[in-house]
């Protein structure tokens, strides 16, 4: 059961398309997980489609290209319909995907993984762990973050806003349990010290809009690549 | 509401009431889907180009140049074509989901203005931006009516509330951007947009 879900406002901000892609990323994770979300951009989205409908037209004669339809034949005649073809691009079952830990992840994220098929895993403290993700934007960081069964993060405190959805296990803070689907935006200035559950390892997406500050004394990089164990 | 008759070119000059013309794009998407069918691909072209043109006309100063504005009907309407096969009626609206490829598009247009690293381009709009339509039917059947009852209720919204949601929607901009042009608070641009869609979930709910 997912508890905590974006607000209106960065559902309206996806909807709308003026998201910031590294936002949207995790937007579109949690909405691939949680119906109730999945409504509501349904909404979002024939607001769009009323605001489209009642849009005052500009009537073709404006236009600049004469034979405006005639042009869009002749490219749709020029390209036979190849729209599977991008998905057999992908097939490639990405080697992290073997790890059960990526086994019920949402599509986007599943997209992401077989985009980013060698995770470099490093140790940000003791029991976290982060892997950089390319996503195509380079504003904000985008990572995967594991933390070990009981691990406590060092307590660090987010110069810049954090969205941190978690993709397997679960962890705590002082507000409350996090699990699967949860989605938590922590604003510049909160502190906060997560722990993962007991019996299990925590993965937690995560976008970062400047670096963490590792406040405790874990809070250096001690060993910067350890490769993920392919099997 | 679409007071203005959108109908240039081909469309039936009967006018209808919205829903049932809704039902008409459908059936249209439909048959361009399933059939291939060219001429009521033209129909659709000769009512959507047009809308498509107006949206982006009166996204308020940046990029609304005619080039630009067709360069944008050419690829919604490839989209269009290219997607009509996976278009499923009971499911969204037509003008919903034409909104969708519309709005992937400009996102795709933006990125290529701004000109991320080639390199880095891993993921695509449609990875994010999901179009594909979801399981869940019955929910979802009325989506045509509701679609007519979310119009009339951006319609009735009070005017500070309307224009920020046309300036999410119509020109892109994110709740940041909105309150830095209006030199408003972020905190009072967040709240009519919260405001907005109580109102609108509210209009559907009746």
């Amino acid at each position: 059961m997912i508890h905590h879900h974006p607000d209106n406002n960065l559902l309206l901000e996806y909807a709308s398309g003026s998201l910031n892609w590294a936002h949207s990323l995790v937007v579109a994770a949690h909405i691939q997980l949680c119906p109730k979300c999945a409504a509501q951009l349904k909404l979002l989205n024939s607001v769009g489609g009323s605001l489209l409908a009642t849009a005052t037209p500009s009537a073709s004669l404006e236009s600049s290209e004469p034979d405006a339809f005639g042009k869009l034949m002749q490219r749709i005649d020029r390209q036979p319909d190849k729209d599977e073809e991008q998905c057999a691009g992908s097939g490639s079952s990405a080697l992290p995907l073997r790890d059960p830990i990526f086994a019920s992840v949402p599509p986007v994220v599943r997209k992401l993984l077989a985009e980013n098929p060698v995770l470099q895993w490093r140790r940000l403290s003791r029991g976290l762990k982060e892997a950089r993700l390319k996503t195509g934007q380079n504003e904000r960081e985008v990572s995967f973050h594991r933390i070990a069964p009981g691990s406590k993060v060092a307590e660090h405190d987010h110069r810049g806003r954090e969205i941190t959805m978690v993709l397997y296990g679960s962890f705590s803070d002082a507000d409350g349990v996090y699990t699967p689907g949860d989605f938590l935006v922590r604003e510049p200035g909160e502190v906060h010290r997560p722990t993962a559950t007991q019996d299990q390892e925590c993965l937690c997406l995560s976008v970062v809009e400047a670096p963490v500050a590792l406040t405790g004394i874990w809070g250096k990089i001690i060993n910067p690549f350890l490769s993920i164990k392919p099997q | 509401m679409a007071a203005t008759h959108p109908n240039k070119g081909g469309i039936s000059s009967v006018q209808v009431p919205d829903h049932t013309r809704d039902d008409e794009w459908s059936g249209l998407l439909v048959r361009v889907g399933r059939d291939r069918d060219r001429r009521a691909f033209e129909r659709l072209f000769s009512h959507f180009a047009p809308l498509i043109r107006g949206f982006q006309f009166s996204r308020g100063g940046q990029s609304s140049a005619p080039e630009a504005a067709d360069e944008l009907v050419q690829e919604v309407m490839f989209r269009v074509w290219t997607k009509a096969p996976t278009f499923r009626p009971d499911k969204a609206a037509a003008s919903t989901w034409v909104f969708t490829i519309m709005r992937n598009c400009r996102i795709d247009a933006l990125r290529k203005s701004n000109r991320q690293p080639a390199t880095d381009e891993s993921l695509n709009v449609e990875d994010i931006w999901d179009d594909s339509q979801d399981e869940q039917p019955l929910v979802y059947l009325q989506q045509a009516r509701n679609q007519h009852a979310i119009a009339a209720g951006l319609q009735g919204l009070p005017p500070e509330q309307s224009h920020v949601i046309e300036k999410a929607y119509v020109e892109g901009k994110s709740h940041s951007e909105i309150s830095e042009e209006l030199g408003l608070p972020l905190g009072t641009v967040k709240s009519r947009v919260r405001l907005a869609l109580k109102k609108l979930q509210s209009s559907i709910s009746r």
